[in-house]
């Protein structure tokens, strides 16, 4: 069963066509991941899916009803504008956002104890939100949108402005929450964790959809053909070379987009410099989603 | 339905729990308190200067009555750190044959050297019976009017008593016969099961005027804290990105029915606090008789209408605007609304059965003013103008939050200007 089904839904702000004649079905129990440049469609397609604001035309089925205002308590999201009351105490807010989804104080309060726990927040139950560091009030608006233990849970940029160390802990929670069967939709901009996460990658470009499917079967429409390379001399020496249809320099390596037998490829290079690594690799998100925002 | 009470539940326990709330109580009161403790202070203190003025008397009787007069006005007044008022000191100023106008300068330099206060000339011919001569009062300071005032009252009852006597009318008699009439008001008359009939009450300006005025002002007071926090709350939230978490949750009328139910109660709170404030007073001054429970009763009824009204209103425009620049545009006409209607509202005493005051009973903005005025006056309005009237306001209310939460839908994702009024109706409509 799918959790989510978006059926032809367009969605028009002005003259502006914010989401084109969008298809999309997110399988239950699925890390979907929701990628695409700023401006491109990610926001209003979250908010449309949420009820938030109505498509113009089209159908978005959720959790089996056909709408989501039918099924809203089942439902956890995390906007991209976070947003909490400054002057209520943590566990108090946690409360009630669970209350707000139809739970009792009974089943909301063992939950809230737990999440605190678990993301370090227990120390800072009974303190305003306003004496929180930024991190910390977002992993509060993280247990405020699974506080009522969602089957579908919508994440808008969930780990922007987070340091390394939190992003892991959401990270993990948003794995155990997989593992309990949630099914989580996450929108973001950074392409390592939509690879590492996400079982199913959407890509959003101009309001229309660029890619839909595993990671798998979007490496393998892009092809193999990104060698990444670590050279003994500095990128001059892949100037002039034809078969070079693009290079990435990362600095300490970079990634070259090739036309042709990557064997050749090598050989000539070989003949212009030290190679230290030569790899085969498959495209990474990164590259495929600069590739379609550059080319289009 | 549970949604809207467990907003409303929040909104009630944050405001009651607020610093701004807890002042706000104590401020009202406490202000009235300051102030009236101020103007007996004032009264008291303020002028308790020496008024030095000279008499120029061309009647040659009158600058006696003054100077006698003005002994017993200051002995009133008290000497020392006990004195409440000024002292009035006159002394006279005979002509001598100087030429009125060098005498008038002299004293004039005099005054601004502050050496005196006031000159008062006084023309022969003020005791003549045709009265067409005027006293002259000359001063620097021509706001000062408690020294005139007194010296015209004084020399007047002294002159009228000499012209009566000059006309051999005797003033005791004139004063008898020109008594008025005095006028007492009555409510109605009844007979009792007993077949008594029952002398009906005396009417009494305190109760008639008093009791309504506090209660509308209470109301007042109470509808202009809840509806501009509704508004700021709104206006809050929206600022700091609450809504769309919020609208994950529930409907935006349900968020707006909650909040205007929560802080509606927050209103019933204050009234109630100086409700009994009122009560304890009115029995300390032994006027319990002030006290009509199914007045208040009904004040109650209108108080939590009137909460609702204005505050779905105040939500409304909280919904299309952005930030509280945006809202302060938006803020005075709705402010002016409240106060017209307060204001308006005292139309009514003048003629509480009047088909003016029966229309503005109906107009939902100033139903809960007028009817509460006319509910205290007689003749109250019927029962059935009362349910119509409450009937109208819940209406009003649940159309206003409605149309408010179609201006929150689009107005969360607004940011930037405020909707002028036809694009806020086309979100009404969209």
């Amino acid at each position: 069963m799918n959790a989510i089904e978006i059926r032809h839904v367009t969605k028009q702000f002005g003259a502006v066509v914010a989401v084109n004649d969008l298809t999309l079905e997110v399988p239950e129990g699925s890390i979907y991941g929701f990628i695409g440049p700023n401006g491109s469609g990610k926001t209003t397609t979250i908010r449309m899916i949420m009820n938030i604001i109505l498509p113009d035309a089209g159908e978005i089925a959720v959790l089996g009803r056909p709408n989501a205002a039918l099924a809203r308590d089942e439902i956890g999201y995390l906007p991209e504008e976070r947003g909490l009351y400054k002057k209520m105490p943590v566990r108090r807010l946690l409360r009630y956002y669970g209350r707000l989804k139809g739970r009792s104080l009974a089943q909301v309060d063992p939950v809230v104890t737990r999440w605190l726990e678990r993301l370090q927040l227990a120390d800072w139950a009974d303190k305003r939100i306003d004496q929180l560091s930024k991190g910390m009030a977002q992993k509060v608006q993280f247990i405020g949108a699974i506080v009522s233990e969602p089957r579908l849970l919508i994440l808008d940029e969930p780990f922007t402005g987070l340091d390394p160390v939190n992003v892991r802990a959401l990270r993990d929670a948003v794995l155990e929450l997989r593992r309990q069967g949630t099914t989580i939709v996450f929108s973001t901009h950074d392409m390592p964790t939509a690879e590492r996460l996400c079982d199913r990658i959407f890509m959003i470009f101009k309001g229309h959809k660029v890619l839909d499917g595993t990671l798998d079967d979007i490496q393998a429409r892009y092809g193999h053909d990104t060698i990444r390379l670590r050279l003994g001399s500095n990128t001059s020496a892949l100037a002039g070379l034809p078969e070079i249809e693009s290079v990435d320099d990362h600095g300490n390596y970079q990634d070259v987009r090739v036309s042709g037998d990557p064997q050749v490829f090598l050989r000539k290079l070989v003949q212009r410099t030290e190679v230290h690594h030569f790899e085969i690799a498959k495209p990474s998100l990164h590259d495929i989603f600069v590739r379609i925002t550059t080319t289009a | 339905m549970s949604r809207i009470l467990t907003v409303a539940e929040s909104e009630f326990l944050t405001l009651i729990r607020s610093k701004a709330f807890i002042i706000g109580i104590f401020m009202m009161p406490a202000l009235m308190f300051v102030f009236f403790m101020f103007m007996e202070y004032a009264q008291r203190h303020a002028d308790r200067e020496d008024r030095r003025f000279v008499v120029i008397d061309g009647t040659g009787v009158l600058y006696d009555v003054l100077a006698r007069e003005a002994e017993a006005f200051n002995r009133e007044a008290g000497d020392g750190d006990a004195r409440t008022g000024p002292h009035f000191l006159p002394s006279r100023h005979d002509l001598n044959g100087e030429s009125p106008d060098d005498v008038k300068v002299g004293l004039s330099n005099r005054m601004r050297q502050k050496e005196l206060f006031a000159v008062v000339e006084i023309p022969a011919g003020i005791l003549e019976p045709s009265g067409a001569a005027t006293i002259k009062y000359f001063t620097q300071n021509t706001n000062y009017d408690r020294l005139p005032d007194w010296i015209g009252a004084t020399l007047n009852e002294e002159i009228t008593k000499r012209r009566f006597a000059s006309a051999g009318i005797d003033q005791a008699v004139v004063s008898t016969l020109t008594r008025p009439a005095e006028i007492e008001t009555f409510g109605l008359v009844e007979r009792t099961a007993a077949g008594d009939v029952v002398a009906a009450a005396e009417s009494d300006d305190l109760k008639r005027f008093g009791v309504p005025v506090f209660l509308l002002t209470l109301m007042f007071l109470a509808v202009m804290t809840s509806a501009q926090h509704l508004l700021n709350a709104i206006i809050e939230e929206k600022m700091s990105k609450i809504n769309e978490v919020l609208l994950g949750s529930l409907t935006p009328f349900q968020l707006l029915m909650g909040k205007l139910l929560g802080v509606g109660a927050v209103a019933l709170v204050l009234a109630f606090i100086y409700f009994v404030g009122g009560i304890y007073l009115a029995l300390q001054y032994g006027r319990g008789d002030l006290i009509n429970l199914p007045l208040l009763a009904w004040f109650v009824l209108f108080l939590i209408c009137a909460a609702l009204t204005y505050g779905a209103m105040f939500l409304a425009l909280g919904s299309a605007c952005s930030d509280l620049r945006d809202a302060q545009s938006l803020l005075q006409p709705a402010m002016i609304l409240v106060v017209l209607a307060y204001i308006g509202s005292f139309v009514v005493m003048r003629a509480p059965d009047s088909t003016l005051a029966l229309v503005m009973s109906f107009i939902p903005t100033m139903t809960p003013f007028t009817m509460m005025l006319r509910m205290s006056l007689t003749p109250a309005p019927p029962v059935w103008q009362l349910l119509l009237a409450i009937g109208l306001m819940l209406a009003t209310t649940v159309a206003v939050v409605w149309a408010g939460a179609r201006i929150f839908r689009i107005g969360i994702l607004m940011q930037g200007k405020a909707p002028n009024l036809p694009e806020l109706l086309r979100w009404i409509r969209a």
